[in-house]
């Protein structure tokens, strides 16, 4: 399950746990390609599966760490086929916000094995560039990044560590994979 | 999951005692096949039967969890799945299955039956196209079925059965990747892959072939004979981490 397509666009990764420094950052690298290069930012929940998790039935149970990071990777196919490669093919660049290594901090805080997450998203283009955004978490009780969401679903569901405390602990994880 | 050595150590130690060590424990019995093998009807004689033989049985269905099904139906309706988004999403319906249904059942010295286990995302999403290595990876940390039945036709048999009542969906006859537009024809190329697909996880899985050509009542005694030969197997270490991780997830490690 290689992802070994190339095209001449560019493909943006910005990464990181709050979702307003994600996205301004996405904002401020698409303003500063030319405008007929700019393919656009390409956010998480696109094909909407977040959203439906919301409104599902409370009865039909809390989705794990494991689940979550099964529907950002089929969020992330989605995004990939209609916002993603379809710009890049035009030449186009994309700023993806979040991309795969916000998911992969959150696995990772989350216990799931490196392995398991890199095989999970092995379909993923490389990205030509990747831009890490250390700020903290938002504090706003709203989950505005895929982190905060899924931090958010698992403390609800009983997890040792807080909302906050998995989100910073993803945090770290992103630090780590900078250096690396 | 994230554990450390000494909570991880115990969750092991429990997950054994209740699964190696039990006088009777919890068994995962899972029937598997492509469509029009007769398998549902098969499921539901053993239940019946299971349940004369005093065992507490509960099932699960594939893509049946409450919370990913929605999500897939609708997608599914207006035709938007790649074969990765259709893996994906199906994975994770297993997922939540497992970790809300199978294992609480298990731990519970209830008996499962799976009307459809992994082997149908394997079979199908490779028949897509997809690698099966790569697939077979969604499903980890793996839960293996005490015994697998597979359900054996071939594809005119499946074929025939299928199309004598209903036109299959645009999914179930693989018009996403076949080009097909009729969707009997498209049917029937699909099968045969997914049956090739099939086949070869039924050797290297060990499955238990049943001649599903055979008469519904003959299978279903085969079915008791290959029980009663099979459920005093021992319980496979290879399940342990998915045990300890669903432990871990439902706080049992604190």
């Amino acid at each position: 399950m290689k992802a070994s397509w190339r095209a001449p666009g560019r493909l943006i990764a910005i990464d990181g746990v709050n979702g307003v420094a994600v996205r301004s950052t996405a904002r401020a690298e698409i303003k500063r390609v030319a405008q007929a290069q700019r393919g656009g930012i390409s956010t998480w929940d696109a094909s909407g599966v977040f959203g439906d998790l919301i409104v599902a039935d409370p009865e039909a149970g809390r989705p794990s760490a494991r689940t979550l990071l099964l529907l950002y990777a089929a969020d992330l196919a989605f995004r990939l086929r209609w916002e993603i490669r379809p710009a890049i093919v035009e030449g186009r660049t994309v700023a993806a916000a979040p991309y795969v290594a916000t998911a992969i901090a959150f696995g990772r805080a989350a216990g799931v094995s490196g392995g398991w997450l890199r095989n999970l998203f092995a379909f993923a283009m490389k990205p030509d560039e990747l831009r890490l955004v250390d700020k903290p978490p938002a504090r706003t009780p709203h989950a505005i990044s895929f982190v905060d969401f899924g931090c958010a679903h698992l403390s609800a569901n009983g997890h040792s560590l807080s909302r906050r405390e998995l989100a910073e602990r993803a945090r770290t994880h992103l630090r780590i994979s900078a250096r690396l | 999951m994230g554990q450390s050595a000494a909570p991880l150590r115990r969750l092991r130690d429990r997950a054994r005692q209740r699964f190696a060590g039990a006088e009777r424990r919890g068994l995962l019995i899972a029937f598997e096949g492509p469509d029009g093998s007769g398998k549902t009807t098969q499921r539901k004689l053993f239940k019946t039967w299971l349940q004369s033989e005093g065992h507490d049985v509960v099932t699960t269905k594939w893509n049946s969890s409450a919370l990913i099904k929605p999500i897939i139906k609708a997608r599914k309706t207006v035709q938007a799945l790649s074969p990765e988004e259709f893996s994906l999403l199906h994975a994770a319906d297993f997922r939540h299955r497992v970790e809300q249904t199978v294992l609480p059942a298990l731990w519970a010295g209830k008996t499962v039956i799976a009307d459809r286990f992994l082997f149908t995302g394997l079979a199908r999403d490779v028949a897509r196209g997809l690698d099966l290595d790569w697939v077979l990876k969604l499903y980890q940390p793996l839960l293996w079925p005490d015994l697998i039945f597979y359900f054996a036709v071939t594809p005119d048999t499946s074929s025939r059965r299928v199309t004598a009542t209903r036109t299959p969906n645009y999914y179930e006859s693989g018009r996403d990747v076949t080009d097909l537009d009729d969707p009997v024809e498209s049917y029937y190329a699909f099968i045969k892959r997914v049956i090739r697909e099939y086949e070869s996880l039924a050797v290297v899985f060990n499955m238990i072939t049943i001649d599903a050509e055979q008469p519904i009542g003959e299978q279903h005694h085969k079915l008791r004979e290959l029980f009663r030969e099979g459920r005093s197997r021992p319980w496979s270490e290879w399940n342990l981490e998915a045990v300890v991780e669903w432990l871990a997830l439902n706080g049992y490690g604190r």
